[in-house]
């Protein structure tokens, strides 16, 4: 995303619009006679699009750029119009629990973690989740082959991404797995000293299905391992059709 | 892809929040199911909708109940918000009578929904939790403001911009309902509860110093 310097009549609409904070007022430099206008700070920059369509701008002076690879990553992952070729979904992640009812993608016995970096509101590096990936796949965890994330792995045997994505900024990125019940508790573990290393947020999502006595192992393995499910959530209602037979 | 989940606040305020969508999955059923989407979001035209919409063309707050419908493609994912719970029952009765086979997920305060399924007569399938935030919380906004941000799952709703607005509606320069609309528009998919919104940027006006 760009400002064009010399339509912007530094009217400050659009500074407050951007999640990352990365647009900045400038002021009228003296030496080379720019005027005063505002400026976005590229490293700092997802490419969410969200000044660009706002039309706030009075001058058209926001403007999308032609993006080359790495940094059409950010867009990727940011964008949440932008499609990613590799799930056919907007956005960053996966279809997840979604369509776990004709899927059945999370079945008895098993737990889906979701590390999402960078939310809410803060951004990632995604060598911040590259660390995580490192960390969790001697745990035995399966990652979810069709996550975004997944598709920028180098080397599978140690998680490691491709070296030119790793410095990319994006709003978030979710590493999503599958965990054995048993191993949730010891997973679970890993993500708090993942979290303590980590120069961003990250919010914990955890699925399950949920048992024929209407219980939810899920819930319950998060509580053995010391973290109280949430009040609020997401729950499929088991309408799709074809039905997976659990 | 948990664009409705982590929705944070209080526990009085999140029982009037909920999200009611539908998607198919890539490898069952999504081959015709943009047709069938289109049902999905004619079912539950009538009701009191606090938002709707689609990522791929926008909400009510940035484009029209008729050109989200029309561009409903396979795989796109269609979403209504609604306050109130005995609306999220009649939206899942319907749905549930139609029986269009593309899945349905409610997001919202799980003992509402639990009991909205056992009214309706739907079963609980597959649930997602939050585990809260870890990591560098020191960096988040307060927990009002990001009460609100959290309402767009993919990140698109400035904390800044939320207390920007929280001051003019203070100083009086904007009505809550006005500020409300202008927060909901970045966010693309149409989850943004805006009378939600209205109701917090208010408390946050009245609390805001200055």
């Amino acid at each position: 995303m760009l400002i064009d310097p010399e339509r912007c009549i530094c009217c400050g609409e659009c500074v407050a619009l951007c999640p990352m904070n990365a647009i900045r007022l400038r002021p009228k430099d003296a030496a080379s006679g720019r005027d005063a206008h505002a400026a976005i700070d590229r490293d700092e920059c997802v490419e969410c699009g969200v000044c660009f369509r706002s039309g706030v701008c009075p001058e058209a002076a926001i403007q999308e750029e032609s993006l080359s690879w790495p940094r059409i990553l950010r867009k990727a992952f940011s964008d949440p119009v932008f499609t990613h070729p590799g799930t056919d979904i907007p956005g960053r992640g996966t279809e997840e629990m979604k369509t776990n009812d004709v899927t059945g993608r999370f079945r008895a016995g098993m737990i889906g973690i979701g590390l999402e970096f960078g939310r809410p509101g803060v951004g990632t590096r995604l060598r911040e989740a590259e660390a995580a990936i490192r960390r969790l796949l001697p745990l035995g965890v399966a990652l979810e082959p069709n996550n975004p994330l997944t598709q920028l792995i180098a080397d599978p045997a140690t998680g490691a991404l491709k070296p030119e994505v790793r410095e990319e900024k994006v709003l978030s990125a979710i590493v999503e797995a599958i965990v054995p019940e048993e191993a949730f508790e010891r997973v679970l573990a890993e993500v708090r000293a993942i979290a303590a290393a980590a120069d961003t947020v990250i919010s914990l999502g955890v699925i399950g299905k949920v048992a024929a006595d209407g219980r939810v192992p899920a819930a319950e393995a998060m509580r053995r391992a010391g973290i109280s499910p949430s009040l609020n959530g997401k729950v499929n209602v088991g309408l799709g059709r074809p039905a997976y037979r659990f | 892809m948990s664009h409705t989940l982590h929705r944070c606040g209080a526990a009085e305020d999140l029982k009037q929040d909920f999200v009611v969508f539908s998607m198919s999955a890539k490898t069952v059923n999504a081959k015709g199911s943009g047709e069938t989407m289109k049902r999905f979001f004619e079912l539950l035209r009538n009701l009191p909708a606090a938002n709707f919409g689609d990522v791929k063309t926008g909400s009510r707050f940035n484009t029209d109940w008729q050109t989200i419908h029309d561009r409903f493609r396979d795989q796109s994912v269609a979403h209504y918000v609604f306050s109130d719970r005995h609306v999220v029952a009649q939206a899942l009765r319907a749905l549930k009578d139609a029986d269009l086979g593309l899945s349905v997920i409610v997001s919202g305060v799980f003992a509402e929904i639990e009991a909205i399924c056992r009214e309706v007569g739907l079963p609980v399938h597959t649930v997602q939790y939050s585990g809260g935030v870890l990591g560098r919380t020191d960096r988040l906004p307060p927990g009002p403001v990001l009460a609100i941000t959290t309402m767009c799952g993919h990140g698109l709703v400035s904390a800044r911009l939320v207390e920007k607005l929280a001051r003019q509606v203070k100083r009086g320069q904007k009505e809550a309902a006005a500020a409300a609309a202008e927060l909901a528009r970045p966010c693309m998919c149409g989850v943004f509860n805006v009378e939600r919104a209205e109701r917090l940027l208010r408390e946050l006006a009245d609390r805001r110093d200055g």
